[in-house]
């Protein structure tokens, strides 16, 4: 490790990922006035292929007047790109190039996240941290992931946090052929590509990466940073205005007799533009059975199904393991004798509400009740769709002999309207009664809240939505709540029928299908809600629509959506929320990753939103990149 | 009162579910019948303007979900209704059983200002089909009952008496507005008031 450098570098290095706002907390070695400023953290590739984890101070890389808060910094990237500076900057650029941290990433030997994964320390030799960094934007793990392509790591046993390096590139980039091989992850061409766990894919690193870096000029200077043409007097009046806009932006004031309070509005990251993947192929499906007809890379299947879905001619497989009717680890042969067992148990509870006669019906009026329920509902349910239009269709009948058997199988919930729309595509797509029946079982098993006799999981969830709203998109949420509809009443319908409503039905296919999955975090139906509101925020604000206005403009919104266009943005607002630096654990809570005090407390209302999968997701970075090493075989 | 106001009445139309609610108000707004209808969820609204007394007047018809458990949710809609209509279907006597329920939940939720006069009107729809369970005139005894509600029967399918039935429905809502104008003699001046208020009650929060 070489912790201060002050050689030149050469212009062939090149930045393979950078990350501003970072503040040196920690460095052995350095005077402590070198403590506490505030830099870029950035993986560089060497002159000679080898690479290395750089810190610079934002006083070389920056071009900032006087300001001394740190939070409106401006930043400038000089050191690459451009080296035109002139004049009374080179002294200072020289000291400030002297405090370039250098750590070789082949000299790595551990290093861990701490602080609510804001805090990354590092060390080339074992008892030692030499260097600590605290990242002021969001966290680190967008950096993490990074790092991770160009190191082998294994988390130690006593510390979750903590990695210790096993090898460095050579064999990362071994492990990245490894997976290009076997090639089961999606065949993604866009290079414009901003998500941690994509990172596992067979798409260039570098070219991502350098995108990546693009961006961050890109949001702070836009186009023109690219070219780095312009004078540099040009370029400081410029960032001197943008960043004073960008302080009226971002401030607020508040007058209260005697003080005038500013406050800093907290601002999300940038929206990464995160493409969709093809569907989960046929030859990829079969490749991933074992011989016995097993899946043993379950979060592998579950993370392609959540970047681009299932190819609608495997669904009918691929549907029965994600809405939990037969278990991944299952062989063929067990499968067989499980679908023999349900078959059964399905005529024994058909039978039991077929056998009913006409008397002891006319004694029984809740059974009653819900039987008419069941019968008018399914004359009502996606009728325009040939597979269940005309008079005396069968399929009719088939949709109400598994309502009603579901009934027989949750007396307690019984029918409650919404679920014939959340049955139709299940028929529609597998057919088969009893495959249909308990793949439904499957579906309401993750939604029963929805269906609360006392509403308290609708309840719940639009709070919730609320919630994630007023985060993520504050000035729409703020919007809403001044025309009397912060209640979010209008989103009714798309959470109970998990938007079945909105979408025809190939689509809405593509959408439950991703969202059984369970990734990227609990409840993403929420954040899609958010997406979906979101593309029409200008629409609500500027047009000044009203409590009325709002829920018709929602409602027409059905059959008019996109929704590969809505996933991807929705997976884009994850990552946004995810990495703000004023994320908090209400926010956590809700998709269910972990709160800063520890491990986040089970919801009393929600608890089945979440599927008991809060650990897993909230570390499915770290999942991938496990799966990552499972399948480096 | 004044013609050249823009005149708005909001209809809240209740009733259980697959009684017909969706179908009556896109027969009366659309003239078109459509068993194809799907099961309301949430909840969603027409509009329609109509003439009532020589005056033009928008016409707002509010359609909820009609299963029970729903209603906690409904009630958000319910709020400014000018006139709240009951449909019950005539071959299902429980539809016809729930008419009361419906009424005095609209009553507690929607706390108009004088519940005694509030506009409602009962509507009896599938009267085109054979099974009829529920005769005109117990359905008719009931409204009398209840402070002479309007009752009509219709058939959303065949359009019977639906336009007649919606009439009277804006005409009956009008005159509620109406009053409820003339009962409000000063109402700017009550707004400042309502404001001034708040504002003194965020004064001594503050200072708190």
């Amino acid at each position: 490790m070489s912790c201060s450098s002050s050689e030149d570098v050469p212009d062939q290095c090149k930045d393979l990922f950078t990350q501003d706002g970072v503040l040196l907390k920690a460095c052995i070695g350095r005077p402590i006035i070198d403590l506490n400023s505030i830099g870029m953290l950035c993986i560089v590739q060497n002159v000679d292929g080898g690479k290395c984890i750089e810190w610079r101070p934002n006083d070389l890389i920056t071009i900032d007047s006087d300001s001394q808060d740190q939070e409106w910094a401006v930043v400038h990237t000089i050191g690459r790109r451009q080296r035109t500076l002139s004049g009374n900057m080179t002294s200072d650029y020289a000291a400030a190039r002297a405090r370039i941290i250098r750590i070789q990433i082949d000299e790595l030997k551990t290093f861990r996240m701490t602080r609510n994964n804001q805090q990354m320390q590092f060390s080339t030799k074992p008892g030692v941290w030499q260097n600590t960094f605290y990242f002021q934007h969001g966290n680190a793990e967008i950096f993490l992931a990074s790092l991770k392509n160009y190191v082998k790591t294994v988390k130690t046993r006593h510390d979750r946090n903590t990695y210790v390096v096993v090898e460095p590139t050579n064999e990362a980039q071994a492990l990245n052929r490894s997976f290009a091989e076997l090639d089961i992850f999606t065949e993604n061409t866009t290079d414009v590509v901003w998500n941690l766990v994509s990172n596992f894919k067979q798409r260039p690193y570098e070219t991502t990466l350098e995108a990546f870096s693009k961006l961050t000029d890109i949001v702070y200077y836009g186009n023109e940073g690219l070219n780095g043409k312009r004078d540099v007097s040009d370029e400081v009046a410029d960032l001197l205005s943008k960043s004073m806009s960008a302080l009226e932006d971002n401030t607020s004031v508040t007058k209260s007799d005697d003080y005038e309070v500013i406050s800093v509005k907290p601002t999300l990251p940038p929206r990464p533009c995160i493409p969709r993947g093809a569907p989960l192929s046929t030859e990829k499906w079969e490749g991933l059975l074992d011989p016995d007809g097993r899946i043993l890379e379950v979060d592998g299947v579950r993370q392609l199904i959540f970047r681009g879905g299932v190819a609608h001619s495997i669904r009918h497989s691929v549907w029965k393991y994600l809405l939990d009717y037969h278990p991944w680890s299952y062989t063929h042969a067990k499968i067989k004798s499980l679908q023999k067992k349900r078959t059964e148990e399905y005529f024994t509870m058909k039978l039991q509400w077929k056998s009913m006669t006409e008397k002891q019906e006319s004694r029984f009026s809740e059974y009653r009740e819900r039987k008419s329920l069941v019968e008018k509902d399914v004359n009502r349910t996606d009728r325009t769709h040939p597979f269940f239009a005309g008079d005396d269709n069968p399929n009719l009948v088939t949709l109400e002999d598994i309502l009603m058997t579901y009934v027989m199988y949750n007396f307690d919930l019984g029918y409650v309207q919404g679920m014939s729309d959340i049955l139709a595509p299940l028929l529609l797509l597998l057919g088969n009664e009893v495959d249909t029946f308990w793949c439904f079982v499957g579906f309401m098993e993750k939604i029963a809240s929805n269906f609360d006799m006392d509403q308290a999981g609708m309840k719940q969830q639009l709070l919730n939505l609320q919630l994630l709203l007023s985060f993520a998109s504050p000035d729409l949420a703020k919007h809403l709540a001044s025309k009397d509809s912060g209640n979010m009443y209008f989103c009714f319908r798309w959470l109970l029928v998990w938007f079945k409503r909105e979408f025809s039905h190939r689509d809405i296919m593509r959408l439950w299908e991703v969202l059984w999955t369970g990734l990227p975090c609990a409840n993403f139906h929420l954040i899609i809600s958010v997406a979906i509101l979101d593309a029409e925020k200008d629409v609500l604000i500027s047009g000044d629509y009203g409590f009325t206005e709002i829920l018709k403009h929602v409602n027409d919104l059905s059959m008019c959506l996109d929704v590969d266009k809505i996933l991807s943005t929705a997976e884009g607002i994850y990552h946004q929320i995810i990495s703000a630096p004023h994320l908090t654990d209400q926010i956590r809570i809700i998709l269910g990753i972990p709160t800063v005090g520890g491990r986040p407390e089970p919801e009393p209302s929600s608890s089945e939103e979440t599927n008991g999968k809060t650990d897993e997701q909230s570390d499915m970075e770290e999942v991938m990149y496990q799966i990552g090493l499972d399948m480096n075989f | 009162m004044s013609s050249r106001k823009k005149v708005l009445l909001k209809v809240i139309i209740l009733g259980d579910s697959g009684v017909g609610k969706t179908s009556l108000m896109n027969q009366f707004v659309n003239k078109k019948f459509s068993n194809q209808y799907k099961a309301t969820i949430g909840a969603d609204f027409l509009t329609k303007e109509v003439i009532v007394d020589d005056r033009i007047v928008t016409m707002q018809i509010w359609d909820t979900a009609g299963q029970e458990r729903f209603q906690s949710l409904g009630v958000a809609f319910y709020r400014g209704a000018d006139c709240c209509v009951l449909v019950f279907d005539v071959t299902a006597p429980n539809t016809f059983k729930s008419l009361e329920s419906w009424r005095d939940e609209f009553l507690i939720q929607a706390s108009p200002r004088a519940p005694e006069n509030f506009p409602f009107v009962i509507l009896g729809n599938k009267v085109d089909l054979d099974n009829r369970a529920v005769s005109a005139k117990r359905a008719q005894q009931w409204c009398q009952s209840k402070n002479d509600i309007p009752y009509f029967e219709t058939s959303a399918k065949e359009a019977v008496n639906v336009e007649l039935a919606f009439q009277t429905i804006a005409r009956n809502a009008l005159a509620q507005e109406t009053e409820a104008e003339l009962y409000n003699e000063f109402p700017d001046q009550i707004k400042l008031n309502a404001n001034d208020n708040n504002r003194n009650r965020d004064g001594d929060n503050c200072a708190c």
